[in-house]
């Protein structure tokens, strides 16, 4: 029964219909088909379970732009995306200067990492805790004499500089964790010739470990985006479900879920959260292209 | 020499010989600030790993306290530990049902999705057809839709889901279900990715052989590839795992009764009571119910954990 290898490629080729079908209907009924009806029902008016559906045009849309609660929550995102991006991957790019060399540098890198793996609902509750008004924060800070420093950390004026910050603690051990898997990659000897040379750790990241690592930037930028821009559980976490959330604190995905549950007593506004869903798609989309042009470069083949 | 080090001449010799020609105190100037940065980020660094490690100790220790501890003293150890924290949490506060909810729908959607994706990307892997590779591009653009564009048409067909299997079939439904079927749709795209470039790392000869013996395609697949791509299917499972246990947005708009939902939900729900119930202790061991499954799983598969996240990113 010997066959040849041609053959087997060719019984091979018989199996690709079948094993490949069953995901790829799934696939395209459930995630891609439902994506787009979600544009069509954007442009709709519809009130939850029950009630009926009717064509409004881009009246979702045009909403959007004129509601203050929507254009914060929609500005808040950006923020988180931009300011929030640009600390994670500043603390990166410092993390990459010192980490190749460091001691225990694979202890802290895995330690970073575990912020990551948690809920952030678990680490936004503990987290909370610890900022409330009468939270041990405020309590540790009054006891050292620095009283003039206790705030009401959630309160509406400070809320979402402490998203920002907790996004941005929980998740740049991520980042590390992708650009230094590529730093391990790059040849010791390089680093050495550089030494030998005098460059110091600064001019070693700036001519041979950033070069050498745009590829995992630009696909660890593109990452960010499309995860910040869905934050959502942090977010709820601090401000919990009880009540809605401060306007001050409210991310896209936040405004969204609100709309679908119809917040505390409201009515649901099944058509605008459709139109939310949309327009963070294309806030994705057009970032992410964005961020492609903008750190395109040939890749350094070693 | 190959062309990537010329680009990098600048740091070997140019600067070098730039660097020479600087008066010597500023490059010992800028020296010293580099070495004073780099002292400053390591110690950074340490400190971070340090909040981490105080924080899930504070988190462990809070949880064992009375209620007045919580807040008389938040930073000491409790007098004697309040193991009933944890037995109220469990029984009282439905940390109990909702582990039973995560556990069964995590499971059911994590291998339910392997059972789907594995065929599907040894296939794309080994297929050469120009087809394949626009398939492989198709799934990838699902990574990059945000599950909120999904949010309306799976809570309304999971509502219809609902009413159909009840009014219909069996009877009854529950929304777990429906939850369980989300989670496979929104793992599938990313699944199917990595497993694609897991099983185009693997070599071809060991299948060759296989069906040159007389193995037919499925035989090999089930018998030969499943097996030798243990690896990878256990490192994607993982994944999924990790990811479905902290899934919070369509758990809260799928699951319409409080009991079924998830540990996650049920965490938020025992927080938003805080203020009547003030059972802080019992909060806290909520969170230690949370995180320590994912906690233990990184300790048993943490590298593996890492390096697929990050590698079958750069990919």
């Amino acid at each position: 029964m010997a066959r040849s290898v041609g053959g087997v490629r060719g019984e091979r080729d018989r199996i690709y219909v079948p094993y490949l079908l069953p995901a790829l209907l799934i696939y395209t009924f459930l995630f891609i088909a439902p994506a787009a009806v979600t544009i069509w029902y954007s442009f709709t008016k519809w009130q939850g379970l029950g009630t009926t559906a009717h064509y409004n045009g881009l009246a979702n849309y045009r909403a959007m732009l004129s509601n203050s609660v929507f254009l914060t929550a929609f500005r808040n995102t950006l923020i988180l995306v931009v300011v929030g991006g640009a600390f994670v991957f500043a603390l990166t790019f410092l993390t990459m200067v010192v980490m190749r060399e460091m001691r225990g540098r694979s202890f802290v890198r895995s330690m970073l990492f575990v912020p990551c793996i948690l809920s952030p609902i678990a680490i936004g509750t503990a987290v909370g805790f610890l900022l409330n008004p009468d939270g041990a924060l405020n309590q540790v800070l009054s006891d050292v004499g620095l009283h003039s420093l206790t705030r009401g950390w959630l309160g509406p004026d400070l809320i979402f500089k402490c998203i920002i910050a907790a996004v941005v603690w929980i998740s740049t051990g991520f980042y590390v964790a992708i650009m230094m898997s590529r730093v391990d990659a790059i040849p010791e000897d390089l680093y050495e010739t550089a030494r030998l040379a005098g460059a110091n750790r600064l001019e070693q990241f700036r001519y041979i470990t950033f070069p050498l690592t745009r590829d995992a930037l630009s696909t660890g930028a593109v990452l960010w985006v499309i995860g910040a821009v869905k934050t959502f559980e942090i977010v709820i976490a601090f401000t919990g479900t009880a009540g809605n959330p401060p306007i001050q604190a409210r991310s896209a995905a936040v405004e969204q879920y609100l709309a679908v549950t119809g917040g505390v007593s409201g009515t649901p506004e099944l058509g605008s959260a459709a139109a939310i869903g949309v327009v963070m798609f294309l806030l994705t989309a057009v970032l992410v292209v964005a961020l492609r042009r903008l750190l395109r470069s040939e890749a350094v083949e070693l | 020499m190959n062309p990537s080090t010329d680009d990098l001449a600048p740091a070997g010799t140019g600067r070098a010989r730039a660097a020479k020609r600087r008066p010597a105190p500023a490059k010992r100037a800028i020296d010293r600030l580099d070495g004073l940065l780099s002292g400053a980020v390591k110690t950074g660094l340490w400190v971070w790993v340090a909040m981490l490690v105080v924080l899930t100790v504070w988190v462990v220790v809070t949880s064992l306290k009375t209620n007045g501890e919580v807040f008389t003293d938040p930073f000491g150890l409790p007098k004697s530990p309040q193991w009933r924290n944890y037995r109220l949490a469990w029984s009282v506060s439905g940390f109990g049902q909702a582990a039973f909810s995560s556990v069964t729908v995590v499971a059911a959607s994590a291998l339910l999705t392997m059972v789907i994706a594995t065929p599907a990307a040894y296939v794309l892997a080994r297929v050469n057809r120009r087809s394949a590779d626009r398939v492989i591009t198709y799934f990838a653009i699902g990574m990059g839709i945000p599950a909120q564009a999904l949010v309306v048409p799976f809570f309304l067909m999971s509502n219809d889901l609902s009413t159909f299997m009840t009014e219909w079939v069996t009877g009854w439904w529950d929304d777990r279900i429906s939850l369980a079927l989300i989670y496979v749709v929104l793992s599938l795209p990313f699944t199917v990715y990595l497993l694609t470039m897991y099983f185009r790392s693997l070599p071809t000869e060991i299948e060759e052989a296989a069906a040159v013996d007389g193995a037919g395609p499925t035989r090999t697949f089930v018998e030969i590839m499943v097996p030798l791509a243990r690896h990878g299917l256990v490192t994607a499972l993982v994944l999924n795992i990790v990811a479905l246990w902290n899934e919070t947005l369509f758990v809260l708009i799928v699951v319409g009764d409080p009991q079924q939902r998830t540990l996650p939900a049920a965490l938020l729900e025992l927080y938003n009571t805080m203020q009547y119930t003030s059972n802080w202790g019992g909060l806290f061991a909520g969170i230690v119910i949370l995180v320590m499954p994912m906690i233990l799983l990184y300790l048993w598969a943490g590298r593996r954990i890492v390096q697929a996240m990050t590698q079958g990113a750069i990919k």
